[in-house]
Parts: structure tokens; sequence; C-alpha cells
């Protein structure tokens, strides 16, 4: 007993906080594109962070419930409701049993929403992990996306949580038309001149459509030129890395990525800024700015410190 | 060449130990990888060896990039080359009759051999596999023994079968799943080359050495159906003369 798909939307996977320790066996992690939404909903409902969730983008799908649960939204604006009246975000709620959970297009605020359950979702672990890879048929619903007529279970589902009169937040306001993405250089940086390096973060780019799990594909004006031809024996790539391939015309590595490959990589995305740039869509400008590799760790270790103390506040651990 | 340690924004550092393609190199990465795991790191998360450079996802809220860098270079002075190399070879059972092989004969015509020849150049050697990566369980294999001459197809096929295997100078890679290729394929495995359903799903790792079987097509279907069911076993045996492995 759990959830009836009635209708899919346009790209609905489970996704918990990935699959770890098979990168080495060729498998991608997957995982969610946007870290924040994602950790949030799932410590709104009280959830281990890494719980799976449902990730819904661009066009949310309608959820019919068989079961009361308490559950949470997040992320881009989905336009919500509840048995058609407006559902709240940022915020656990609970349903009822034959409550209809519907979401619409996006909205101009985001593109990516989560919908975390209280007490997780029943979903098979594939490799340690409940996060669907489409392009490999692995883990979540049948290693696929979400289909009409799915029946997805809840695992240890939560009707009633402490302090749920503090489980909301102010929802996220998703940067518009133009994006601010800091950047640590390397690990290929010394395959570029200083001078190219300067220009890669001086002249801005443009997300283009090629823009999915895996990856997206930036538009620059003036291709980024390398030393040499682009290039490089096969090594690993994180979640962020920048790819310069031979035409100069950037892709930036995101949740689906491959756990190796063979172009330079002049920096990677720090991994506080990733939410903004999954919640963009094609057309947006992307700016970079470089940052040592203190800042960032000082970046990360924030934002856990805060999804921390927010759980402290909520009487969770 | 000095170990490099590259950045990978906060949480991964990627430890570049040769700039080439060498068994040498490679086993420099293996060694690195097995001394970090006989005397773990707090806060690395997971390794992933390529050919020349050892990738280490980490948790900075665990261990920062300094500190982890000096406890990296702690264990790579105990650790140099990988100790022993694995000496099991695993026999990987390959058919290089008709539509399991279809370009075989372009690339026969294009060494000016055989293709008898051609399967006895392909299928003698030893292989070393020096990575896994693109795909679950995609295999990145090459032999030291004469290499071909050929390289890529002109224009790239959109999709090859799983199973299948290509090659292109000395190497010859395992492709699992359907994907986009433009090497040529000159062989199908019956094995699976990767199966989720079993508890370890891929029929090689990085380090194993591999040794293809030339099958017939009947064999093929037979080893299929034994896959299928379940029963298939890849044979092993003990690799002779490791010093004969080439740099």
């Amino acid at each position: 007993m759990g959830i009836v798909v009635e209708n899919p939307g346009i790209l609905t996977t489970v996704q918990d906080e990935g699959r770890f320790g098979y990168q080495q066996f060729g498998v991608s992690p997957a995982g969610p594109m946007d870290t924040q939404s994602f950790y949030l909903a799932n410590i709104l409902v009280g959830n281990k962070r890494s719980e799976g969730v449902l990730e819904m983008t661009f066009q949310g799908p309608t959820l019919r419930f068989e079961k009361d649960i308490i559950v949470a939204i997040t992320g881009g604006d989905l336009k919500a409701t509840l048995n058609g009246e407006p559902a709240p975000m940022y915020q656990a709620f609970l349903v009822h049993a034959g409550d209809v959970l519907s979401f619409g297009m996006i909205s101009g605020n985001g593109r990516i929403g989560y919908l975390a359950f209280a007490g997780g979702l029943d979903i098979p672990l594939v490799m340690g992990s409940k996060s669907t890879l489409m392009r490999n048929n692995l883990g979540g619903v049948h290693g696929r996306k979400l289909e009409k007529g799915d029946v997805i279970g809840f695992a240890n589902p939560k009707t009633e949580l402490p302090n749920m009169e503090l489980r909301k937040l102010e929802p996220e306001v998703f940067p518009k038309n133009e994006i601010t993405l800091r950047v640590v250089t390397g690990p290929q940086d010394s395959e570029f001149t200083e001078k190219e390096l300067k220009r890669f973060f001086w002249y801005g780019a443009e997300i283009t459509n090629e823009f999915d799990r895996m990856g997206c594909r930036l538009k620059r004006e003036e291709p980024v030129q390398h030393k040499g031809d682009g290039n490089i024996i096969s090594d690993g790539i994180a979640f962020g890395s920048i790819q310069v391939p031979s035409n100069g015309q950037p892709i930036i590595m995101l949740a689906d990525r491959q756990s190796t490959g063979g172009y330079t990589k002049i920096g990677t995305v720090i991994a506080v800024d990733l939410p903004k740039l999954a919640q963009s869509v094609p057309g947006y400008k992307v700016r970079f700015i470089r940052v040592g590799i203190e800042l960032a760790q000082n970046l990360y270790i924030r934002r856990l410190q805060q999804f921390k103390s927010l759980e402290k506040q909520l009487g969770q651990r | 060449m000095e170990a490099k340690f590259l950045l990978v924004g906060e949480s991964a550092v990627s430890i570049q130990m040769g700039d080439v393609i060498s068994l040498e190199v490679n086993q420099k990465v293996r060694g690195l990888m097995q001394s970090l795991l006989d005397d773990p790191v707090d806060g690395i998360k997971e390794m992933v060896p390529t050919y020349a450079s050892l990738m280490v996802h980490y948790r900075p809220e665990v261990i920062r990039y300094e500190e982890l860098k000096k406890e990296i270079k702690k264990r790579m002075e105990n650790a140099g080359q990988a100790k022993e190399q694995s000496s099991i070879v695993k026999e990987i059972p390959i058919c290089y009759e008709g539509e399991l092989a279809p370009d075989l004969e372009d690339c026969a015509r294009f060494e000016d051999i055989s293709i008898q020849e051609f399967i006895r150049m392909h299928s003698e050697h030893e292989y070393y596999t020096y990575m896994l990566g693109f795909a679950p369980g995609h295999a990145y294999k090459a032999r030291f023994e004469e290499p071909f001459h050929f390289k890529r197809r002109e224009s790239p096929r959109v999709k090859i079968p799983g199973r299948t295997i290509v090659a292109q100078t000395n190497q010859s890679n395992l492709i699992p799943f359907p994907q986009p290729c433009g090497w040529n394929i000159v062989g199908t495995t019956p094995c699976e080359v990767c199966d989720y359903s079993k508890e370890d799903p891929f029929l090689v790792h990085a380090g194993d050495w591999v040794k293809y079987m030339p099958v017939t097509r009947s064999e093929y279907d037979a080893i299929r159906r034994d896959v299928e069911k379940g029963t298939y076993r890849v044979n092993t045996y003990t690799r002779k003369g490791n010093e004969k492995a080439v740099k």
C-alpha cells in the first residue's frame, strides 16, 4: 500500500543520495540533481537525509494515496495541488488515503521538484541504493522513470512526527536568467594557458538544450582553447566536473555522469552551487568565479552544519 | 614521474601516478589503492582506479584536503608498485563467426592477413584489464604482443549490441550493454559482462588478466543456454611467467 501513479509527469524517478562504491566498476552514482532541495525534503519529514524520494522534472506526476502518510515538497515550483487545492511547499503535511496529490508544469521558479515521504519508499536496494539510473536500467522502479499505473509502497509510513508546527521553511527562490557558479580549478587546469583560464572566468556561457541528468552542455561565443587537443588519458569524474572537449564547449557533469572520461577538465563546480544549475533552464547565462579549496570546503561543511542544526531544532538526532 | 595531486572540487582528488598508459604505471595506481584499502584513511568515501590515476572521493567534513594529502603520501611511501599482480587469468569464450563478428573480415583485410591468423593474434595472448569505466562492467583491456594496425571505424555506430568484443591496435574492450561505439566488433561472448542479479555483477575487475577462448557458434549457443540457466562458470588458470609482462 502506498501511491498509485495516475499520471507519471515528464520525468519522475526515485532518487536517494546515490549509489556509492561502484564507480570503480563503471557504475554512475546517480542521485539527486539538486542536493539542497533533496536533503531539505527528507529533513522536513524526519527521514535520514539520504532516504529515497521522488525527483520530478519539468512536469510532475499525479499520485493517488492508498494510505495516510506525512509528505513534504521542495525544490522547483511545479504547482502542486492536493485534491484540487494548492498544496504547501517546504512544509510537512499529512495526506490521507484516497487523496490525490497532483503536480503541474514548471512555473518560472526552478524546474526540479522533490517529494519526500515520512518513513521512506519501499524500493529494493540495488548495489546499496534506491537511485534510478535510467541509462543502465538500474535501481528505482524497474530501472526507469515512473509510468502510469506504477504502484510504489511505503517503507515505514509515519502519520505523526514531533514538532509538526516547526516543519516549515521559507520556500527557495531560484535565480533567473543568470546564475553564478563557483569553481575550483583542476584537475587539468594546466592544459590551458593562464590567459585562457582568465578568459574562462571572464566570459560567461549559455545553457543549451542539451541538458539532462547526465550533464549540461554550455555554449560560449568563443570556444575555450586548449594547449593540446583536449584529450587526456581517461581519469575520474566528479559531480560538477567541467569537461572541455576538443570543440572547446564546456560540459558540466551532473548526477548521472560517467565515472571516468577522457576529456580535459578545467575545473569543478562546488557542491553548494550545483543546485542553482540543476534548477536552471536552457537559455540562462552562466558565470564562473574561481575559488580556492579552503573556501569550497568551508562552504560545504557550513551547509552540512545548517542541515544538522535544522534536524536538531526538529528533534531529530 | 612523481605523483601529482590534482584537485577535483571540494570532495575529490585525482592522484596521477604517471603520464603514459603502461602496466607499470597502472600497477602503481593499483598499489596505492591497495595500501589505502589495507590501511584506510577515515573520510575516504570511494576510490576509482583508472589507467594512470587514482580518484579518491572523500568527505571534507571528516578530513580536510591538506590532511588527506598527508595521509595518502604516508601510504604512498609504503606502496610503490602493487606487490603482486594477480596471476589468475579468466578465460572468456568468444565467438568469431557470422553476425557475432560483423567487422572481422574488414579487420583481417586491413591487416592483410587471413581470418584464421587474425583470430590467432587476437585470442592467443593474455589481456590486462586496466580499468572499468564508461558503463557498468565496461572493461578497458590491452595485450602486450602483436598489436594490430587498424584503429577506429570511419564513422561510429549509433548502437552496438551488448556482450560484444571490440578491438583496435593492442586494445580489446568488453562491451556490457548496447552503446554507441566507433570501434570494430571482432566477436561476441555468450557471458554476461554485467549481471545485476549476481552478487558480483561484473565479469572482470580492474587488474584482472583475461584470455579470449575461441568457440564455435554451436558452442556459443550451448554456453549461452548455461549462462541463462545460471550454471556457467568461467574457467580460470594461473598465469605463467608474470615477468614477461611488458612495460
